[in-house]
């Protein structure tokens, strides 16, 4: 009854070794994901390319034996330490550096999550139920493994942030299409745009100058907004106070005031 | 003076146009007066004495004590003259312990400096949206993962370098954006003060 499902694992697992030990031994960015990975803490600084290219070779080496006949029990074994090795490793980095990205299948920087755990974990049970095979997975071939083996490579790319690009933003950019959740906010005029208008005006320009600080106070007055800020002027402090207009872009309307607060008084006016 | 009364002044020395006693008007500032600020020349390397950052530690009357990131200590005066962003103009009672901050002002000769202008939590991102939901960005900062709210009154986006507008609904999945927001510390998340986006 095992013997179906088991007999196919060795395909799974030598098409995955295939892929992460391909990136790792030709990959063009390995020195960059190998410096990423836990290896450098693990193995040391010089070594961890050297690390990472080996990892690489042993696991294209058991993908070749996996695939090719004959079958034997000692290479699903082999699979199956590599995973739990595999597992232990993501304990480590998870451990010892949280920061390091898993350098796993991709050259993306991915961090260790449960994803990373899942995925390898589904690995290592597809490596145990594959040491129950009778024979070479060619024979096994059929419309029930054809089924499993999607499933299974189905849930692999569901566990690897590397494949979201392929799936998951697609389904996110649909959602958002069909209806944006940021779509129904108030409409009103942000701060920041009365700031662009300021600094492209010619008041600014005249008082820039002069201002020290960045923006004190703002409020809304009727069709103006107020912006204040602190300035020094003839060896006082002052507030320069910019009136720009609120509903509509003229930055050569913005009017400016500069005030003495301790005395109420007007120093200059510009318009 | 009452706030209300203060803002009503400043409204009408600036809108109240000519009837204000006193004042002239402003022509052009010759460019001698209006560089006439003291430059300060630095060293290479050498520290800005009108500059500190760090994380607050202490906050007694308007003193600010803060850690610098390269162990420095600065002690920040905040006057009433000291703008303060955190996340929108602001005032010093919303400054907490444990904030961070950028200030720009004048050193004095006790070493304290006199700030002119405090940045609280402020950070300055780029990032991918990996997902939007209902007043959040889900953004990958180099592979790290950063949630940013939105706020309601405050977030803005830039599209293409046009006028802000707080319409947010041109962000997509899976694109590149710049967001300036105030961070909230020792979390992974910010809020949003400016996206900038393409389209």
């Amino acid at each position: 009854m095992i013997e179906w499902p088991a007999s196919v694992q060795p395909l799974f697992i030598g098409g995955t070794l295939l892929w992460s030990g391909g990136l790792k031994c030709f990959g063009r960015s390995a020195r960059r994901s190998a410096e990423r990975s836990a290896l450098p803490s693990l193995v040391g600084e010089g070594r961890a390319l050297a690390a990472y290219r080996l990892t690489g070779a042993l696991e294209l080496a058991l993908a070749a034996v996996l695939l090719l006949p004959p079958a034997r029990l000692v290479e699903t074994a082999a699979a199956v330490v590599l995973g739990a090795g595999f597992l232990g490793y993501l304990t480590y980095a998870k451990v010892v550096a949280p920061d390091s990205s898993c350098g796993c299948l991709s050259k993306r920087r991915t961090p260790v999550t449960w994803r990373s755990f899942a995925r390898a974990g589904l690995v290592t049970a597809a490596a145990l139920l594959g040491t129950q095979a009778g024979g070479w997975w060619a024979g096994g071939l059929g419309a029930g493994t054809a089924v499993l083996l999607a499933a299974e490579v189905a849930a692999l790319l569901a566990l690897s942030p590397e494949a979201d690009g392929l799936w998951l933003l697609p389904l996110r950019r649909l959602r958002i299409r069909m209806r944006h959740p940021l779509a129904d906010r108030s409409f009103e005029m942000p701060l920041e745009s009365s700031l662009q208008q300021l600094l492209a005006s010619p008041a600014y320009r005249q008082v820039g100058p002069l201002l020290r600080s960045g923006l004190r106070e703002t409020w809304d007055e009727e069709d103006a907004r107020i912006l204040c800020y602190t300035a020094e002027y003839e060896g006082t402090a002052a507030t320069a106070v910019f009136a720009v207009p609120l509903r509509h872009y003229s930055p050569e309307d913005i009017r400016v005031a500069l005030v003495d607060e301790s005395t109420e008084s007007t120093l200059l006016v510009g318009a | 003076m009452p706030s209300t009364d203060r803002r009503r002044f400043l409204t009408s020395a600036v809108l109240g146009g000519s009837a204000v006693a006193g004042a002239t008007a402003l022509g052009s500032l010759a460019p001698e007066t209006a560089f006439a600020a003291p430059r300060i020349d630095l060293e290479p390397g050498a520290r800005d004495p009108n500059f500190a950052e760090g994380r607050i530690t202490a906050i007694s009357g308007s003193l600010l004590k803060v850690s610098g990131s390269d162990k420095a200590l600065h002690r920040i005066y905040v006057t009433h003259g000291t703008s303060i962003w955190k996340l929108r103009p602001t005032t010093f009672d919303e400054i907490k312990v444990g904030d961070g901050l950028y200030a720009r002002g004048v050193k004095m000769p006790d070493g304290a400096l006199a700030a002119d202008a405090v940045w609280v939590n402020i950070v300055n991102l780029d990032a991918a949206i990996t997902a939007i939901d209902s007043g959040r960005l889900h953004l990958d900062h180099h592979g790290n993962k950063v949630v940013g709210h939105v706020v309601n009154g405050t977030t803005a986006a830039v599209y293409n370098h046009t006028p802000a507008i707080s319409d947010l609904s041109g962000l997509q999945v899976g694109k590149h954006v710049k967001v300036i927001g105030a961070w909230r510390p020792d979390t992974n998340e910010v809020d949003i003060a400016t996206v900038y986006a393409g389209i």
